[in-house]
């Protein structure tokens, strides 16, 4: 503080200053614990990951479907599973929570629909995704008498599709009335204006979007406990029960067998590890597309 | 519907504004009889008539919120946009009165383009800025829309500098280069009219010099409207000039006599700098 001393005013009060000096340091301390908190916690969670999961790494880990414990077996079938089911429900979710986001910015905006559409989809972006599987457990695996992995692919996509309108409405929200007007200028219709303009220039953040909510799916077991249930088999069949790794890891971390075990931290590796890549795509693939 | 205005009233020159320049070479591209603007209850303009001489420059000024963007705006319909907004009394335009409720207003925008204060360009390839609007509106092969973009740029003085780099965003262009796209894309649309909404304010000066000899270009083949807050500009740029003051059309006149022998006393105080 001699720095400012030397500048003081001898009409200025010496204690304010000292005052604001201590919540400077304070204010940025606490930031600075805050940010070593989170840290900290991931780098424990990835570290004892790596720690447990790389020992189960092998060839036979991607070749071989789940077997009996002390058979030998891999996760094949529920690799492929969650990404049949985590696909299919960003197919069905994204385009769904695109269109819903665009009305909810371009067309509805504060009319009363619009405002229960919001409402409602906010509702579902916080309702327990075990709730969700419950509900699709009703509408579509009762009904047809069988578990299937379509039936987990529609709860995921219930899942993802909230994330997906709240994204492309706030990010359509920060496109500039001026290049609407632009485009509404050049006669272009309205649908062209939001598609190829405004849709366009925000596409990065859409994507992101898109990528939460993969990254939000990827890793769902409850919903998919009642609609694919999990399968120890090798199938592709959407209208059977469908392995996927957060079932599998579920049903071996709580196992008794050291193998299976294993083959749960492992298959939690996987998982961390596919949603980390497919963000570093995305943020490569995007980096062009911001303005 | 449209109504179909008889012939003989297209060249009148209006009785009350006693606007039209006296000795107008031009025949009159589009006419404002009469125009009242609403912004929901607010009465924005009263009683507007002005001509817009065909292939001339019309620059119309005057201070903050005396209504020439919002007379700007009317005259492509941009009002529509927002509810609340409306206009009554008639713009004619190719024999139609263009504020009624049947015109195809993107068959309208079309054929009177608009280019803004802020350079708006496309989140796409500087190319794809251009044949956007075209492809809106005609259907021309890969090779004729090569020659149009080209045209459009070449015309706009951008050619030289940004033909090695079509396939680049446009994001990445200067203001003034922005601005210029901007314009090569509202020309490439082949309008009639151009409307410019105060197109160099936030330009710096070689940019906009470059602008204004543009519009001397320009006017040998569109009929333009320029919205602009400096003077000096509508004195270069101008053929002829309309003073709004509080939503009233003060006075209009050629260029010459508006920035020598104005007739109205608000007129003077104005470009004499003395208010606004």
């Amino acid at each position: 503080m001699k720095a400012n001393n030397t500048l003081m005013r001898a009409d200025r009060s010496a204690s304010l200053l000292w005052r604001r000096h201590i919540c400077d340091k304070l204010a940025t301390g606490l930031s600075w614990l805050g940010m070593l908190i989170v840290v900290f916690m991931l780098g424990s969670i990835l570290w004892t990951l790596f720690k447990n999961g790389l020992a189960g790494m092998s060839v036979h880990l991607f070749t071989m479907s789940m077997a009996a414990p002390g058979q030998p077996g891999g996760l094949a079938n529920a690799i492929v599973g969650s990404l049949i089911q985590t696909g299919l429900a960003i197919l069905i979710g994204a385009p769904a929570g695109l269109m819903t986001g665009i009305y909810l910015a371009e067309y509805g905006t504060t009319s009363r629909m619009a405002r229960i559409v919001r409402f409602v989809s906010d509702m579902l972006l916080s309702a327990p995704s075990i709730l969700i599987g419950l509900f699709i457990y009703m509408m579509l695996v009762v009904p047809f008498g069988h578990f299937s992995g379509l039936s987990g692919a529609v709860a995921l996509a219930i899942l993802a599709m909230p994330i997906v309108v709240r994204t492309t409405e706030d990010m359509l929200r920060l496109v500039p009335v001026a290049m609407r007007e632009a485009g509404i200028a050049l006669g272009a219709p309205k649908w062209r204006v939001i598609l190829f303009i405004c849709v366009r220039a925000v596409r990065a953040g859409i994507m992101t979007g898109v990528l939460l909510a993969v990254a939000r799916v990827a890793g769902e077991t409850a919903p998919l406990l009642f609609t694919s249930l999990g399968n120890s088999e090798w199938s592709l069949d959407l209208g059977r029960p469908m392995a996927s790794l957060p079932v599998a890891i579920y049903q071996y971390a709580g196992s008794a067998y050291q193998d299976w075990m294993q083959q749960a931290w492992t298959g939690a590796l996987l998982v961390t590890l596919g949603v980390l890549i497919i963000n570093i795509v995305v943020r490569v693939g995007t980096r062009g597309g911001r303005s | 519907m449209s109504i179909e205005v008889p012939v003989k009233t297209a060249g009148m020159t209006q009785p009350d504004s006693a606007a039209a320049p006296k000795e107008a070479p031009h025949p009159v591209a589009m006419q404002v009889k009469g125009l009242n603007f609403y912004y929901g209850t607010s009465h924005a303009l009263h009683d507007i008539s002005l001509d817009f001489p065909e292939r001339s420059v019309t620059g119309m000024i005057g201070p903050s919120g005396c209504g020439k963007s919002t007379l700007l705006r009317v005259l492509n319909r941009m009002y529509d946009l927002y509810p609340g907004q409306r206009a009554t009394g008639e713009v004619i335009f190719d024999k139609q009165n263009i504020l009624n409720s049947g015109v195809d207003l993107n068959v309208l925008r079309s054929r009177i383009g608009m280019v803004f204060q802020k350079p708006t360009p496309f989140p796409m390839s500087i190319y794809d800025n251009i044949a956007f609007g075209i492809r809106l509106h005609e259907r021309v092969s890969r090779s004729e829309m090569d020659g149009r973009v080209e045209d459009a740029l070449r015309r706009v003085a951008l050619w030289p500098e940004v033909q090695d780099r079509l396939s680049a965003s446009a994001t990445a262009l200067s203001g003034g280069q922005q601005q210029r796209l901007c314009i090569a894309r509202t020309i490439a649309v082949r309008p009639e009219v151009i409307l410019l909404d105060e197109p160099t304010s936030a330009l710096d000066p070689v940019s906009t010099a470059r602008i204004e000899e543009l519009l001397d270009e320009l006017k040998t083949e569109f009929t333009i409207a320029i919205v602009t807050h400096n003077m000096q500009q509508a004195a270069r740029c101008a053929d002829q000039v309309a003073f709004f003051y509080m939503g009233r059309l003060i006075e209009v006149d050629s260029t010459a006599r508006m920035f020598t022998t104005p007739r109205e006393q608000q007129t003077q105080d104005y470009i004499t700098g003395r208010f606004g």
